[in-house]
């Protein structure tokens, strides 16, 4: 009964791998990512200038600029600069942005609209790490449906794994296939906790989505919910009567009289200009675990006085708040980001591997014949369509945004275009070529086009690594550098498999132990 | 945060050799056994320093979670490069040792 038990969950295990296993290699690379969304949206907007950050006079200009340009708008949004985005961004209902919305992005020290080529940066892959730029709701519901898949390979490959205490300290590399499943357990095993906080938060995140039916067994709507819960943020009508807004910067000092260690990710002022008006501030929440939703100090602009701050928290909030942020790291300094990152990746190469191995152990069976059957084609293609083609696509994304014309029409869906256009000519390559021929090739051309890019970057922008390294533009440099050091494992990689396979004995007898056959080990090899 | 790191990777090391067969592995010879109950009691003890480090850091909340995060950086580098720099990494474990107290208490 055991064994029996055990086996259904290495099936489970094996498929549900297997079938999920493409899609989450790509929501687990893009989200990964995603941990250097303001990174990746800096270097994808080289023009904006990096400014000593002074959050009052940042402020003041960007009210300045929004009172000269948009002074009759029924809302405006600012987004401060902070030690990861250098510019200020500003927003406003009306005018001529797309959807009855415009964005600009102004100098934070000059207060300056600064023309920035159009581009979707960091926030692309974060989108598309839940999104998959799908149709709303059914991206949402495929990558959640995927993340449960996740949980699942986790839960039934902890049971499957058996030995999972005697062999926790162990890999022993350049064993073929007994290599891949040592990596693949101790990547997985050590690195657990992340795996399992990742995969159950972003269910978390998205339960309203998922379960829906608590809610409205109680509520008309899920709106009526979230006002109860968190808060709601009506919309201000207007009075009608004029009356000057208070200095920004004059606010954001009440805000930080009352919180010293907040930092200011997000201003909504409601009716600028009416007696009405309100400004509320939201902070980052950098000091503690738990994202607290409907956060922030609410100002009425007319006259600066404070009209609420946030609710007391529920525990329920808490829980849930301490599983978003520990899911996107909104506390973690530059250390703990990094290491967000590298378990990020981790988690990538834990399916990557199980994806090879799934393909290799079957393989194997074919060997000999030097055919293999339609379907582990399809895997093999699959394979390395998802993982290398992904990595190419990635690389097309930034190679575009600095090939593109800045002026080009629609260009930030071009650079996505260019995305999409590299991955699905990768999969038309591994269609192609036999399979290691087209892991190598492909590995090789992205070894190129991400070691690449700090030169492309310096000869499009002039903001290569000998400028930005002397000036601590440590955003762009790391970027820069990031990129380079993905191209020396893609190469290193490719280099593995351009190379002939090694044969290895397929058991090779131990030296510690006398061997006792050895000659006819030899002769079956 | 770097006393975290320190105490979590020797930590992880002692308890690596609290095994039998890394032991002999890597010291080459066989380890008695009260020696492994050693290894195994310093190893815990030195998680749990670095479960007061963090604690102390940053609170329970972020101090779990760095500490979590250290943990696994440390045990990913220890397993990964186990195979092929022994001798440095068992270095490296006596080097985090020596220099974690002197971190938890501020001298570096």
């Amino acid at each position: 009964m055991k064994e029996g038990f055990r086996q259904a969950m290495a099936w489970l295990h094996t498929w549900a791998g297997l079938i999920f296993g493409w899609l989450l290699f790509a929501i687990f690379l893009t989200g990964t990512m995603s941990y250097f969304k303001p990174e990746i949206t800096r270097w994808s907007q080289p023009e904006v200038p990096v400014r000593a950050l002074d959050l009052p006079l940042a402020l003041s200009k960007a009210q300045d600029y929004l009172q000269r340009n948009a002074a009759d708008a029924p809302s405006w949004f600012i987004e401060p600069p902070n030690e990861r985005t250098p510019g200020i961004t500003v927003g406003w209902r009306g005018g001529d942005g797309p959807r009855g919305f415009t964005r600009k992005t102004l100098d934070a020290e000059t207060g300056e609209e600064i023309v920035t080529r159009q581009t979707r940066g960091g926030d692309f892959f974060y989108r598309f790490h839940f999104q998959l730029e799908m149709p709303y709701p059914w991206g949402r519901w495929l990558a959640t449906f995927a993340a449960l898949m996740m949980l699942v390979g986790l839960v039934t490959g902890i049971i499957t794994h058996k030995k999972i205490f005697k062999e926790f300290f162990t890999f022993r590399p350049g064993k073929g296939q007994r290599s891949w499943l040592d990596g693949h357990n101790a990547i997985g095993v050590l690195a657990l906790p992340f795996h399992l906080m990742i995969s159950y938060s972003s269910l978390v995140i998205f339960m309203y989505m998922v379960m829906p039916a608590p809610i409205l067994a109680s509520y008309d709507n899920e709106q009526g919910y979230f006002n109860e819960v968190f808060g709601g943020r009506d919309s201000v009508k207007a009075s009608g009567e004029k009356v000057a807004l208070q200095p920004l910067p004059e606010l954001y000092r009440q805000v930080l009289a009352q919180a010293p260690d907040a930092r200011i990710i997000w201003l909504d002022v409601q009716r600028p200009g009416d007696r009405n008006a309100q400004v509320l501030f939201i902070p980052d929440g950098h000091e503690r675990v738990a994202v607290q939703r409907g956060a922030g100090w609410r100002f009425n602009g007319a006259d600066g006085s404070l009209a609420w701050s946030a609710r007391p928290e529920t525990l329920a909030g808490t829980i849930s708040g301490g599983f978003y942020g520990l899911h996107m790291a909104s506390f973690a300094g530059p250390l703990l980001r990094w290491l967000y990152f590298f378990f990020g990746l981790a988690g990538t190469a834990v399916i990557g591997t199980g994806l090879v191995m799934w393909l290799g152990k079957r393989q194997l069976k074919h060997a000999k014949s030097g055919t293999q059957p339609f379907e582990l084609r399809l895997v093999e293609v699959l394979n390395i369509a998802s993982m290398s083609g992904l990595i190419l696509g990635v690389a097309g994304f930034f190679w575009a945004n600095r090939l593109l014309p800045v002026a080009l029409e629609g260009r930030a869906q071009w650079e996505v275009n260019a995305f999409f256009a590299v991955w699905l000519a990768s999969l038309v390559h591994a269609v192609l070529r036999p399979g290691r021929r087209a892991w190598g090739e492909q590995l090789a051309l992205a070894a190129l086009s991400w070691a690449a890019l700090p030169l492309l970057n310096a000869l499009t922008t002039g903001q290569g690594l000998n400028r930005s390294i002397a000036a601590g533009d440590w955003a762009m440099a790391g970027f820069d550098l990031t990129a380079l050091g993905c191209g020396l494992l893609f190469a290193w990689t490719a280099s593995k498999m351009l190379r002939q396979p090694v044969q290895a004995p397929k058991r090779a007898p131990k030296p510690a132990k006398a061997a006792p056959q050895p000659t006819r080990e030899a002769e079956a090899s | 945060m770097l006393a975290i790191a320190l105490f979590a990777f020797a930590g992880c090391a002692a308890l690596c050799l609290a095994m039998d067969k890394h032991f002999t592995e890597l010291l080459g010879r066989k380890p008695r056994p009260e020696q492994l109950l050693g290894l195994r009691v310093v190893g815990w003890l030195l998680l749990a320093l670095a479960l007061t480090a963090a604690v102390d850091h940053r609170g329970w909340a972020v101090g779990l979670a760095e500490l979590f995060g250290m943990l696994m950086a440390g045990l990913c580098l220890w397993v990964f490069a186990l195979p092929y720099r022994p001798r440095w990494l068992l270095g490296l474990a006596l080097l985090s040792l020596v220099l974690a107290p002197f971190s938890a208490l501020g001298l570096i």
